[in-house]
């Protein structure tokens, strides 16, 4: 039973994670994030459904089309959302992402259907046995995809300049301006970066899931529980936290039943930050007068 | 010839202008995971008041008027909007309560105020059975407890169930048969292998599951909505763990076997009412409006969830006679028209007597059938080999 | 009036609800038992700047109390309320102790969390809360045996805890409250434990709450888990923030417009939900800090000020005591910070610890004043230990002190910030501040920054008062007039400690000066056997002549920058009034003027920081008067900017390669270069910027700003805050700059230096250009003494 609650945990800890690496980039450019990421999850399910089941595309071009798609939203995000409250200096803009999702969701719902559908990639849900169980290739592919993406991001952030850019945007706006670097531009970018990503996870978990107007609300929570486990200060602390509490959450079922799953795991995310205000993986800002 | 269409126009037309319509509210879930079982409802509604305003409306020739109100799954909303409606706009009837709590929250504001409740949906047992000396609450929907010893029946008489495992959904729906199912057990002397929740939204089940198996369940009673359902049978196919599924009627509610995969026709589930097969004069006749009204219904295999569309019908030509019984639409006067409905041909069955002071649920567990997913439809079990 | 006004709003509540039918009843509990959360959440949220997504945790607790006790135990609702109460009020400090380690999105989520435990706790401990289906039985309370006699009750409470927070901004706990929220490291300083304030802003955050919770049972005969979702809380936030955090009428509106908009939606069924969360945008975009802040601004008039009196005072006799630091040690990540350093402060004297920048003098300080515990060593105030213990103990041991870059209550005015010290209008005469007292003081001067925290750390009565170079960013003047009130402090008995760079100040004040070098002291004495001492020479003072050495060619006459009729600003007036400058190629111009001339709006304003401004700015022939600023940088016009701005965060070879960023090419060479012109960053390349001295910050800015290969470099205030061998080493690094004839527009304070290095110069004086001439010209003419020294 353990193995297959690990893996199991592994599956669910990297959805988490790779959703939370949306929260990252936007946090470790803006200090701000779009509170509601669920729905970027959500319409990144959708989009893709639509492409490749409604309009019968293939599913690269669809998943690509379904990106580029997210990446917009992100863009009205910052735009609509977040732009106009973090210029003035209000965090109104917790709010505002809030009732954005509240928007994108419904609009979903009318326009997508009520009724959850069915992703149904035959190649993604073909599978090998992994630790005596069954594991669907999507179940694999997603901790592969989501490690990689860390180490992308990762490599972008402290490897390339303009990874360093968008650290330096958070660190002294001001400062970033005067290298040259258009502040407003590098923080859309994060936005439609952070949007893709969990566009893409909506993407990679519609097959093992089902595509609704809802789909996103749970993950969202939960992703930024991991988003802050991390520390938001690393894209690997980041995945790492996502990993380790999709762990935690499915050892907890499997050994004390599902009865302490929630409870247990919110306390515990309680307890660790308590213990570590940073997060698990975070550094502490320097503390100067 | 022009004049006499003009005043038999106006002659068609004074009544409606002169007779307030009567008003009939709605508070469900619309929004949410829960919205297509309201939008469900609504249609159920709409069709059954279309019908009978064609045919001149109630009380001599009053028009039924449907005013819905989003209750987001949330008692604390939907009371508020039972109240706008009782209230503020005095409706004849209110229908409503897609989840128990709401609609167990709204009982008492109804019996408080001699105000006629009618619930199409929520099958929580206290909803009708609820105490009140004068009751107002009627139901034309499953009763929890009824289901539960009929899952239970069910799955002794054809899987011989020694040690049957629940895998049920995080909410008052899942807890609610939770304890049905228990007493069920407890009636036979039985105990369960193992009783497990899952959230609406987890994608993964194999760890409940996994607790089930490990302690020897041969049969697994689920329940859950159409999308939760499908997350436990893809969950079971990737452990390679095939036991016999007695389900609630959950499955109905969606494209379940497009959302669960071949593994869909596993699922035995209950059922109040079928669009598929042999239809009475009634159901070809819904079926046929309903495609009409709603361009999205090609089938009967778009009609989803049917249950909530033939309950929420009946539900309402139910109420249509009491209030003709009536003569009135005041509350105390329908509740007691309620009463003297006689013999009715309703789409799920023939109605007799349906209810009576004693009794205020008008569906028993005579009317439920077992149904499983073949492709996309929802046959009685046994139908298809 | 804004009270007679809520009378008014109240009295009128209550009247629609005892006539209303059940609806308007139900609606009107509501409304009240949600303002009543708003309130409480207000005092968290608003005063003490403290977010909370799980106030729906309080509520559920409230409400699942009363329920249990009224429903299972049977209860009389009124025995039920003050514990239903009080358990909502223990679990908010309960909560605090996770909480006060954590902020910003980290104590979201901390309280996110805590809503969802007391969510599922509520589902699964089923049997005492019923399970997802809850606990229904209506057990009304004597007395309020109706909806609508509850819901009158609602609303009363509403205006009672309306009135319990105006109350509460009213008293110290209020004002401490709104300290910890703009300076938690002030607000100790003075005393205050934030620990404590914080505890407190929960507990009666969550008792509002648990009130309105056990009211919502009462009223509703029902709880279920699905009452008291996640969605739930975040409605309470907007509830607050909608209306207006910290003011007293915002939860009020904010809890009017929360539950009516949804219910004069209710009509759109299933489109409702969309709306909400449209109108929700609209409404945010309209009043993104509150309704009521805007309706206060459309409604604002101008205040009558009320100056500070100028009085002759004389300052109590303090609690003398010594302050004794005995070899006390500290290092962070291996680095030792200040090793074995001990000093001792007299009562009536004032001590100066002086030294090179890094060399550790404000982490000194922060050991004292309990900021930083110390690995080793004690610290002794009249005999007492207090080393180790937290900074609002020592504060209250006696000793105080103020901030390099000062720590005022930004929200709160000037009298304000003195009444939560337990200070009063006098200390302002004696520090001889003569501003409004009414005055936000973020809204303040500089100088005045520095009188009134002064003012503020002399209201505790400490016998101990730590400046950290409080002289920095002063004209001569305010120099001499700070000098003088730190004499008349020392002479009232308090023992001083100063933090100074400023020598003429240290030297004709101080009766003991420390030198620390690296975090060791070298040097102890009196001023004049410190000047003398030669190890004090050669680590400190390094007495080079500020005399450009490097002969260079002379400008080649083109106009380069052309400034013409610049007016800018932040607000109504502008800063800038019609500034005409220009710079020619391979020339180095200074910008001399006092604190508040406008040399530093000149400049962000040239720079493309400041837009849109008017007037016209032409680089290169090119009008760049309406290009932003990273628009600017990469046609060759460079700012160093004020203060380093280094990325703190980042490595100083990021730091470099950002420097680069607009460039091409590889960058390398010129990292290489910079290392070779500033060798003291060589051996730091790879730490964090953050953690080098403020004259490695310079270098590093000057580095940072030299890797675009700029046209026109603008130094804005490179000399700020440094100690004069840094500002020698500094000198020595643009004297090389100047003598391979780079374009170079300087903007310093130490008008020596600008001067000596300058081919011309301008003097700026109130938003205008005064002067102008050649650099040895303004020197030798008065205007500039008339610009700095208000010598006519």
């Amino acid at each position: 039973m353990i193995g297959s609650a690990l893996v199991s945990g592994l599956g669910l800890g990297s959805m988490y994670g790779l959703i939370a690496l949306g929260f990252y980039v936007t946090y470790a450019v803006s200090s701000t994030v779009n509170f509601a990421q669920g729905s970027s999850m959500m319409l990144g399910a959708v989009f893709a459904y639509t492409f490749a089941v409604k309009f019968g595309w293939h599913f690269v071009p669809a998943a690509a089309m379904s990106l580029v798609l997210c990446a917009l939203y992100g863009l009205l995000v910052e735009i609509v959302a977040v732009r106009p409250f973090a210029r003035r200096g209000s965090n109104a803009w917790l709010m505002a992402t809030v009732a954005l999702g509240i928007v994108a969701d419904n609009t979903v719902l009318f326009t997508f259907g009520r009724e959850p559908r069915g992703f149904v990639l035959p190649w993604a849900s073909e599978g090998l046995m992994v630790l005596g169980i069954h594991v669907s290739k999507m179940q694999l592919a997603i901790p592969a995809f989501g490690l990689g993406l860390a180490a992308l991001l990762h490599w972008f952030a402290r490897g390339t300049k303009y990874g360093k850019a968008m650290l330096a945007v958070v660190q002294n706006a001001d400062a970033a301006r005067l290298m040259g670097i258009n502040v407003p531009l590098a923080i859309m970018a994060a936005y439609a970066v952070s949007t893709a990503f969990a566009g893409a996870a909506g993407i990679m978990i519609a097959p093992l899931f089902n595509v609704h107007s809802d789909m996103g609300t749970l993950f969202g929570l939960k992703a930024f529980a991991v988003a802050i486990l991390g520390g938001l200060t690393s894209a690997w602390g980041v995945m790492l936290a996502g990993l380790l509490f999709g762990i935690v959450e499915s050892l907890i079922t499997a050994f004390l039943g599902s009865s302490y799953t929630q409870i247990l795991t919110f306390t515990l995310v309680i307890v660790a930050l308590a213990i570590m205000p940073n997060g698990l993986f975070g550094r502490a800002e320097l503390k100067k007068v | 010839m022009k004049r006499l269409l003009i005043s038999l126009a106006l002659a068609a037309a004074i009544p409606a202008f002169a007779q307030e319509p009567i008003k009939i509210g709605l508070v469900t879930a619309l929004s949410g995971q829960s919205a297509r079982a309201g939008e469900a409802i609504t249609r159920g509604l709409q069709v059954a008041i279309d019908e009978i305003n064609a045919k001149g409306g109630l009380l001599n020739g009053r028009k039924l008027e449907l005013l819905r109100r989003d209750d987001e799954s949330i008692p604390a909303k939907g009371v508020i909007a039972a109240r706008e409606l009782y209230f503020k706009e005095k409706v004849a009837v209110l229908i409503g309560g897609l989840d128990s709590p709401v609609a167990l929250a709204i009982v008492p504001i109804a019996n408080e105020n001699k105000m006629v409740f009618m619930d199409p949906w929520a099958a929580g047992t206290p909803i009708t059975k609820n105490g009140a000396k004068d009751n107002y609450v009627f139901r034309v929907s499953a009763v929890d407890e009824l289901v539960d010893k009929a899952m239970l029946q069910y799955a002794q008489k054809v899987y011989k169930a020694q040690k049957p495992g629940m895998i049920l959904v995080n909410n008052p729906w899942g807890e609610s048969n939770e304890k049905g199912l228990t007493a069920a057990l407890n009636e036979r002397k039985m105990k369960p292998a193992g009783i497990e929740k899952f959230e609406g939204n987890d994608v993964d089940v194999v760890p409940q599951l996994s607790r089930l198996k490990s302690a020897g369940t041969d049969v697994l009673f689920l329940v859950g909505n159409v999308g939760p359902s499908s997350q436990v049978v893809k969950s079971l196919d990737r452990m390679g763990w095939m036991p016999p599924i007695v389900s609630h009627w959950g499955p109905a509610g969606g494209r379940f076997t497009e959302l669960a995969g071949p593994s869909a026709k596993n699922v035995h589930f209950v059922q109040t009412y079928s669009f598929f097969g042999n239809q009475s004069p009634v159901g070809q006749k819904v079926l046929k409006a309903l495609m009409a009204k709603y361009p999205d219904i090609k089938g009967a295999g778009d009609v989803t969830p049917a249950v909530g569309v033939a309950n929420a019908y009946d539900a309402m030509m139910l109420s249509a006679l009491a209030i003709q019984n009536a003569g009135s639409t005041e509350g105390k006067k329908v509740r007691d028209g309620y009463y003297k409905i006689g013999k009715y041909e309703g789409l799920i069955k023939t109605y007799n007597k349906p209810f009576t002071p004693q009794n205020h649920d008008a569906l028993t567990e005579n009317d439920y059938v077992w149904a499983q997913f073949i492709d996309n439809q929802i046959l009685p079990v046994g139908m298809h080999k | 009036m804004k009270l007679a006004g809520l009378i008014v709003a109240f009295a009128a509540a209550i009247a629609f609800t005892a006539m209303g039918n059940s609806y308007y009843v139900f609606i009107m509990a509501t409304l009240g038992l949600t303002a009543l959360v708003g309130i409480g959440l207000n005092v968290l949220l608003g005063l003490t700047g403290q977010v909370s997504f799980g106030h729906v945790g309080f509520y559920a607790i409230g409400a699942y109390t009363a329920a249990v006790l009224t429903v299972t135990l049977k209860w009389n609702f009124w025995l039920a309320l003050p514990v239903a109460a009080l358990l909502a009020g223990a679990t908010g400090a309960l909560l605090a102790l996770p909480a006060m380690r954590v902020r910003g999105p980290y104590l979201a989520m901390v309280t996110i969390a805590f809503g969802f435990v007391i969510e599922n706790i509520a589902v699964e401990w089923r049997g005492v809360t019923g399970g997802q289906n809850g606990i229904m039985g209506s057990a009304r309370p004597t007395f309020l045996d109706t909806e609508r006699a509850i819901a009158i009750a609602a609303i009363v409470l509403a205006a009672l805890a309306t009135w319990g927070f105006h109350v509460l901004t009213r008293t110290r706990w209020g004002a401490a409250m709104r300290a910890v929220k703009d300076s938690e490291v002030a607000a100790e300083s003075i005393g205050l434990d934030p620990v404590r304030i914080k505890t407190a802003a929960f507990a009666i955050s969550a008792f509002c709450a648990g009130v309105a919770g056990a009211f919502f049972f009462a009223l509703s005969g029902f709880v279920t888990p699905s009452t008291f979702a996640f969605s739930q809380s975040i409605l309470f936030v907007l509830v607050v923030i909608i209306g207006g955090a910290g003011s007293l009428a915002g939860p009020l509106v904010g809890a009017t417009i929360v539950v009516l908009l949804p219910e004069f939606l209710a009509a759109l069924a299933e489109y409702r939900l969309l709306f909400f969360g449209a109108l929700l945008l609209v409404v945010l975009w309209l009043a993104p800090d509150g309704v009521v802040g805007v309706v206060q601004r459309l409604a604002g008039r101008r205040r009558k000020p009320r100056l500070a009196p100028a009085a002759d005072v004389t300052l109590g006799e303090p609690r003398r005591a010594v302050l004794q630091a005995e070899r006390i040690g500290i290092a962070f990540g291996g680095l030792k910070a200040a090793t074995d350093v001990s000093l001792r402060a007299d009562a009536g004297r004032i001590t100066s610890l002086i030294g090179p920048n890094g060399a550790g003098k404000t982490t000194v300080l922060n050991m004292l004043s309990g900021f930083y515990r110390p690995d080793a060593g004690a610290i002794r105030i009249g005999g007492v230990e207090v080393q180790g213990r937290a900074a609002w103990r020592v504060a209250r041991a006696g000793i105080a002190r103020t901030y390099q870059t000062t720590q005022l209550f930004g929200s709160m005015t000037v009298a304000e910030n003195l009444a939560i010290a337990g200070g009063g209008e006098a200390l302002l005469s004696f520090v001889n501040y003569r501003g409004d007292l009414d005055v936000r003081a973020a809204d303040l001067p500089h100088v005045d920054k520095r009188l009134v925290e002064i003012a503020r750390a002399l209201a505790t009565r400490p016998s101990v008062l730590l400046l950290d170079e409080p002289a920095a960013g002063l004209s001569r003047q305010d120099k001499q007039t700070l000098a003088v009130l730190l004499q008349r402090i020392a002479d009232s008995g308090i023992a001083v400690v100063l933090v100074e760079h400023d020598m003429d100040v240290v030297m004709g004040i101080s009766d003991t000066v420390v030198v620390l070098d690296a975090g060791v002291v070298i040097a102890s004495g009196a001023p004049a056997d410190v000047q003398r001492d030669p190890a004090v020479r050669k680590a400190y003072l390094g007495e080079h002549a500020l005399e450009p050495r490097g002969a260079r060619a002379a400008g080649s006459g083109r106009p380069f920058l052309v400034v013409d009729r610049l007016e800018a600003g932040y607000g109504a007036e502008p800063v800038l009034k019609g500034v005409a400058l220009e710079v020619r190629e391979r020339e180095m111009v200074a910008v001399l003027g006092a604190n508040g001339a406008g040399k530093s709006t000149l400049m962000r304003a040239i720079s493309g920081l400041l837009r849109p401004v008017k007037g016209g700015i032409a680089f290169g022939g090119e009008d760049i008067t309406r290009l932003p600023a990273h628009n600017v940088m990469p046609r060759g016009l460079v700012l160093v900017p004020e203060g380093r701005q280094v990325f703190p965060e980042l490595s100083v070879l990021h730091n470099l390669e950002l420097g680069a960023f607009r460039r091409g090419d590889d960058a390398k060479a010129d990292i290489e270069s910079m290392l070779e012109r500033f060798p003291r960053l060589r051996a730091r390349l790879h730490q964090r910027a953050g953690l080098l001295s403020g004259g490695e910050q310079q270098m590093l800015a000057i580095a940072r700003g030299l890797m675009a290969r700029p046209k026109l470099l603008l130094l804005d205030e490179p000399s700020l805050g440094l100690a004069p061998a840094v500002i020698n080493d500094l000198f020595a690094a643009l004297d090389r700059l100047r003598a391979e004839s780079a374009t170079i527009l300087l903007v310093d304070q130490m008008a020596g230096l600008a001067l000596a290095l300058a081919d011309r110069a301008y003097v700026i004086e109130g938003g205008r250009i005064v002067a102008s001439g050649a650099a040895s010209e303004i020197a030798a003419t008065g205007a500039l003494e008339k610009a700095y020294l208000a010598v006519n």
